[in-house]
């Protein structure tokens, strides 16, 4: 009789070494533990036992030989226990339930359990103390330390405990809210939530005092108390998450608010220029969509999770990449997921920042070496489980980032144009179809979003702050819609379950048809005990909402549960523009549609010019060119990303056609492309940009540089420059402040401007508004960080040839030009970071001499011109020319014969925008003239073949090995 | 010749692999476990029976370790079968675990299995190109194939072996495949040669007939010339390592 399984591996893991190299401590051993509700008997257990370990590599322990199998390791004595808290999204324990009911034919509902990882060291308590530090997240597991001999007891007296979700036995009755109360408690309401009859609070609803106003004369209008169900329902609806007040909100003098003007307004000017048929769904999907051949339509959606990464790095970041999964699920009838992108901005892994949420050190900020692991593991399981190939990302380290890192997930989908003769990428929810759920079931997770204090979570209480993704649930769902019920028209409308859950999902759905009616006992549950408000609201993931014809409902639930997804019908949507909820037939929220989604008083804001805070001239340090360039080449921000690209599965779909790491010498590329259809020779090519360390300076070119960064990127892959479109996500900070909004509105102008003069449309974006950290530092002072403000823009474009595409290695003879015009543009550079600074500006982009010189290359790479061709960006020509020449393992020579009275540091490491290294065939520069007659380029060299990289000042010569760069581009980062 | 591509719990490279079998001439069709055990007859319609790749229950309780106790519940005996007559099975990655995990390959002594797939000895997931070379092995799957450039994407990739056993291995060639270094020799367990520390380098296995092929390498994912990294530099060929694979599947049926 016991009541856990424990398994041990018999060699070393791969995890096991790297805890023993990271601690310097060769006891160490991992168990795979399982603890169940109540006892197994003999004969139970090892059947079981036998189903979930591997005879050859494990050794099951058992009561017997625990002991002695232990002791064959190491003599231990500490042990820390890692269990997720209850209602944590346990994975691992969802497989072996459906092992064990698949195998033993009987209900796993007869008992629970929950994965466990224990670890065992034979060292001192500080030191396990130490690595359960470096491996648990006290806001999801719980973490227990013991001796080992207690660990033996445990055993002997079966006393591993899994903790059920244990909630109180609620009787729901209707709850009606009265807002009638003073101003004051009103804006309670607001900011902590509603009231329970213990006088304890909800949580915060995120309502200021004008919206609840706005709510309370609704309700006095019609003659009735709201419900607690309504009031939360409006505040999801209405918060800025899903209704980007900000962007929407009258600023200065632009009455129809930023978006409408600076964003949607360049894309409705280009699409009134291009009269093509290009743009095919812009902003209202849950993703972009654009035209990729006569037949298919492919779309890209990138959102943010920095909250929920900051509070659980993997369990935000996995859930970041499988929701935005579905937001391509979502698209239209449902779009295939076919790419993954990522970006990461994130604080120094190698510093300590002590930071606390509390006074006294209390309620610690995570290090950020555990964050930025957990956010780079996290995208690598949601994306490999889901078989979506992760191509395309980029990281970047700054300081201010320590508070809140920023998390960038983005994913490109795949449609039919047409479905039975009918446009995909419409859908409409009918008066009549029944509301499905379908996928995973609901819990508490991600009601009221974070709520950022692990010391109100009581140990029986499921977390409710962070949601942890199932990618397998998602995939078996997604196989489902995509290959089972899109293609036989068998639902109508389709959203996912994100933000809001339910309420927003059906809400937004529902405007296709008028309005619903759901009823939400009907609603399948991870545990029992659930406020029928908490349903309503909750961000339980892998869901999605589907219209149903009623005359084939029955079918689309069989096609599910064959493929072992749960779906439910929940309601139905009504003709009638009214949203009405029920529990158990006693009607909890009915609103007006109209209220509900556009009943919110919109803002009003006002900018002011920010205080430019002058950046410190620093002494330039006096060192070797070579020298500056293997500084530049290992610093964060431009040594070489490998490391992620190789545990990112970017191959399967076998799609891969421009890989993350291009060239024998494996330079981490900033495009990719895959080629996702096996009968079209057309491509799609992926790139982003970002530049938060020129936000301070000048938001306006901030904005320029990352658009044209991102269009740059693509024309240089070989991308058809009439085919690509961007996507902006504003990371903002303190979003409440006018110089904030100077810099937003700025940057926003420029979004305009620059879209326009390069005719490549926004079709999609999202905006996180307040991302800053309040609290306190290790003295108990306190402190608030802001990030730099930060504009992702993602670009995507149709290679039309595979002639087309572009790699960046020379061959020997080619000559080497940069095209574009070189400034002293080092403001604010990784040369100015790291070598000093000197009088400089930062760099400011020229629409008019950018698009000669991207024409003009367009046209000679389609007539075979080109032979190789690199982006400029961080640091410059001298770090182009060096990832050449390591791509390529050619030596090259650049001649720094100079112009416009340039210093030699300024043309090699100045960051201006618009330039591209290109090599070429002698006998090419003919026709290469012909072409850029008139635009800017600098021949500054050759490929040698050598194995040095020599650069020619005058008379003196400097050389390095190309293995020495290498060397110094493929450094590890520090603290990962 | 047709062939049945399973999918289902997490399989994920159904779709490229079945495109492959296409191009070289199969006809096939992806099946779902669920539909398999519901109807395994179906099976006699098929000459080649292919695990492709993927996360089947997202590797949970070790890769491999749940899809295999599915099908040795519900399909076992009609696996067996299948291998026992003059027909193919391949597994790739996910699928090369779960053929390991139901022991039917090298299945020599034909119980329980083996060998087992364990984690990569450098703990992390690889998704890179090895060379691979085959070494005296008489599977049809790996006829006339000296060396092969293929991409790996896996975590639990290292093959363990007890030494006993792996005598025999040897001693009747059931290695198929082996990682060799940049000089074609092999790799002797060297990073990234070696992408995973598998003792003896070694990247797939064949059971006894040689008709049964696990193997870890994606050949599906370097089928056309434009998968192989680098492949501006060398457009001569329209196909890449991959195909040879499916072409010889193709050339067994002929």
């Amino acid at each position: 009789m016991t009541n856990t399984i424990q398994i041990l591996s018999i060699e070393k893991t791969g995890k096991e070494s790297s805890l023993q190299k990271e601690h310097n401590n060769k006891s160490i051993k991992i168990i795979d533990g399982y603890f169940f509700s109540r006892n197994l008997d003999d004969q139970k257990f090892t059947k079981i036992s036998k189903l979930i370990s591997n005879d050859v590599s494990q050794t099951i322990l058992t009561k017997k030989n625990v002991k002695k199998v232990l002791s064959s390791y190491s003599n231990f004595n500490w042990v820390v226990e890692i269990k997720f808290l209850p209602g944590v999204t346990d994975n691992i324990a969802t497989t072996v339930k459906e092992i064990i009911k698949d195998n033993l034919k009987s209900s796993s509902k007869s008992f629970e359990l929950g994965s466990t990882k224990i670890i065992l060291i034979k060292g001192r308590k500080e030191d396990i103390t130490k690595i359960s530090k470096n491996e648990a997240n006290p806001l999801i597991q719980t973490i227990k330390i013991y001796p080992f001999k207690q660990y033996l007891n445990n055993f002997k007296k079966n006393q591993f405990k899994i903790e059920k979700v244990k909630l109180p036995k609620k009787k729901y009755s209707k709850k009606e809210i009265n807002l009638d109360i003073s101003d004051h408690q009103l804006s309670l309401i607001g900011k902590l939530g509603i009231e329970e009859n213990d006088k304890s609070r909800r949580g915060t609803l995120g309502l200021d005092l004008e919206s609840l106003k706005v709510i309370r004369d609704y309700f006095s209008t019609i003659k009735r108390k709201p419900t607690d169900v309504e009031i939360e329902t409006l505040a999801q609806t209405w918060s800025e998450h899903c209704k980007h007040k900000i962007f929407s909100a009258k600023i200065d003098d632009i009455q129809e608010g930023i978006f409408k003007k600076y964003i949607k307004g360049a894309t409705e000017k280009i699409i009134q220029l291009r009269k093509d048929n290009f743009c095919v769904s812009l902003f209202t999907d849950n993703a972009g969509g654009i035209e990729f051949n006569k037949d298919w339509i492919i779309c890209h959606k990138v959102e943010t999770h920095n909250t929920p990464s900051a509070l659980d790095p993997f369990g935000g970041a996995i859930t970041g990449i499988v929701g935005v999964n579905r937001d391509c699920l979502g698209f239209g009838k449902g779009a295939k997921p076919i790419a993954n992108t990522y970006a990461y901005y994130l604080a120094d892994p190698n510093k300590k920042y002590q930071l606390y949420r509390q006074k006294n050190n209390k309620d610690p900020m995570l290090p950020a070496n555990f964050i930025a692991k957990g956010i780079i593991s996290g995208v690598r399981v949601g994306g490999n489980c889901s078989g979506i190939p992760t191509p395309q990302g980029n990281v970047y380290f700054d300081d201010r980032f320590a508070g809140k890192p920023l998390v960038f997930c983005g994913t490109v989908g795949i449609i039919p144009k047409k479905i039975k003769g009918k446009l995909s990428h419409k859908k409409k929810a009918n008066p009549g179809d029944i509301i499905l759920m379908a996928g995973g079931r609901v819990g508490k997770d991600g009601i009221h979003g974070a709520t950022f204090s692990s010391e109100e979570l009581d140990p029986n209480s499921p977390v409710s702050a962070v949601q942890i993704g199932d990618p397998i649930t998602q995939k078996k769902m997604s196989d489902v819609i995509i290959r089972e019920l899109r293609d036989e028209n068998l639902y109508s409308s389709i959203t996912d379950n994100g933000a809001g859950g339910l309420s927003s999902s059906i809400g937004e759905m529902a405007k296709e048809s008028g309005g619903f009616i759901v009823n939400l006992e009907k609603v399948p549950l991870k545990y029992n005990g659930l406020y029928p408000w908490e349903i309503w609201v909750s961000e339980s993931q892998e869901r999605m909402t589907l219209a149903v014809p009623p005359a084939n409902v029955k079918k689309v639930i069989k096609r599910f549960n064959a493929r072992g997804v749960e779906a439910t019908i929940i309601g139905k949507f009504i003709k009638k523009d009214k949203a009405i909820v029920k529990y158990n037939k006693t009607e909890i929220l009915n609103l007006d549609m109209e209220f509900l989604h556009e009943g919110y008083p919109k803002l009003n804001l006002k900018t002011s010019f920010p205080k430019i805070k002058k950046e410190k001239k620093k002494i330039i340090k006096k060192s070797s060119l070579i020298d500056k360039l293997h500084k530049l080449l290992s610093s964060p921000n431009i040594v070489s990303k490998e490391f992620i690209a190789t545990q990112y599965d970017h191959e399967v779909q076998a799609t891969s056609i421009i890989k993350p790491l291009q060239g024998e010498g494996r330079i981490f590329g900033n495009a990719t492309a895959i080629k996702p259809l096996f009968d079209d020779e057309k491509s799609i090519a992926l790139s982003q940009a970002a530049y938060p360390q020129y936000a301070e300076t000048n938001p306006y070119d901030m904005a320029g540089c990352s658009i044209d960064t991102a269009y740059k990127n693509l024309i240089v892959s070989g991308a058809n420059s009439k085919k690509i479109a961007i996507l902006d996500n504003f990371c903002w900070c303190s979003s409440d402040e006018p110089d904030r909004l100077y810099q937003l509105k700025e940057a926003a102008k420029a979004c305009y401007d620059y879209a326009v003069a390069y005719q490549t449309p926004f079709i999609s974006g999202k905006d996180s508004m307040f991302n800053d950290f309040k609290g306190f530092d290790k003295t108990g002072k306190s402190v608030k960080i802001s990030i730099p403000p930060t504009l992702l823009i993602s670009s995507i474009g149709v290679v039309d040839k595979i002639s087309h595409l572009t790699k960046m290695t020379p061959d020997e003879g080619d000559i080497l030009l940069v095209l574009g015009n070189t400034r002293n543009e080092l403001q604010d550079s990784v040369y100015s970071k790291i070598v000093g600074y000197e009088k400089s500006k930062n760099p400011v982009v020229n629409s008019n001499d950018a698009l000669c010189t991207y024409r003009n290359f367009e046209k000679a790479n389609k007539l075979g011109i080109i032979n190789s061709a690199i982006g400029i960006d961080l640091g410059g020509i001298g770090i182009a020319v060096t990832k050449m020449a390591i791509a390529s393992k050619k030596g090259l020579t650049i001649d720094l014969k100079l112009k416009n009275k340039i210093s030699v540091d300024q043309f090699l490491f100045s960051e201006t925008q618009s330039r591209i290294l290109v090599s070429m065939k002698k006998n090419k520069l003919v026709n290469f003239k012909k072409i850029f007659k008139g635009s800017d380029y600098t021949i500054i060299g050759k490929c040698t073949g050598s194995d040095v990289v020599e650069f020619k000042d005058n008379k003196k010569i400097i050389r390095s090995k190309i293995s020495d760069f290498a060397m110094s581009y493929k450094q590890n980062i520090k603290g990962l | 010749m047709n062939v049945l591509v399973l999918s289902g719990y997490g399989i994920n490279c159904e779709n490229e692999t079945l495109h492959a079998f296409e191009v070289v001439g199969f006809k096939g069709k992806i099946v779902h476990i669920n539909d398999l055990i519901q109807n395994p007859k179906q099976l006699n319609n098929y000459q080649v029976f292919a695990i492709p790749g993927g996360f089947s229950y997202g590797d949970d309780t070790g890769s491999g370790n749940a899809m295999a106790k599915k099908i040795l519940t519900n399909l076992y005996d009609q696996l067996i079968d299948f291998s026992l007559k003059d027909k193919l099975i391949i597994g790739i990655c996910n699928g090369c675990q779960i053929l390991i995990n139901l022991g039917l390959v090298p299945s020599l002594n034909k119980k329980d299995p083996e060998v087992a797939m364990i984690e990569n000895k450098s703990g992390s997931y690889e998704c890179r190109w090895v060379d691979v070379k085959v070494n005296n092995n008489k599977s049809p799957w790996l006829k006339n194939i000296s060396i092969l450039n293929l991409p790996v994407a896996h975590q639990e990739g290292q093959f363990m072996i007890p030494i006993n056993l792996l005598k025999s291995i040897k001693a009747n060639n059931l290695i198929g495949l082996q990682y060799i270094n940049n000089h074609k020799k092999l790799a002797k367990g060297q990073f990234p040669f070696n992408p995973n520390g598998s003792k003896d380098d070694i990247a797939a296995l064949t059971n006894q007939n040689g008709n049964v092929l696990a193997m870890m390498p994606h050949p599906e994912r370097a089928f056309y010339h434009y998968h192989v990294p680098n492949w501006q530099n060398n457009t001569s060929k329209k196909f890449g390592d991959g195909y040879k694979i499916f072409m010889n599947a193709k050339k067994f049926f002929a």
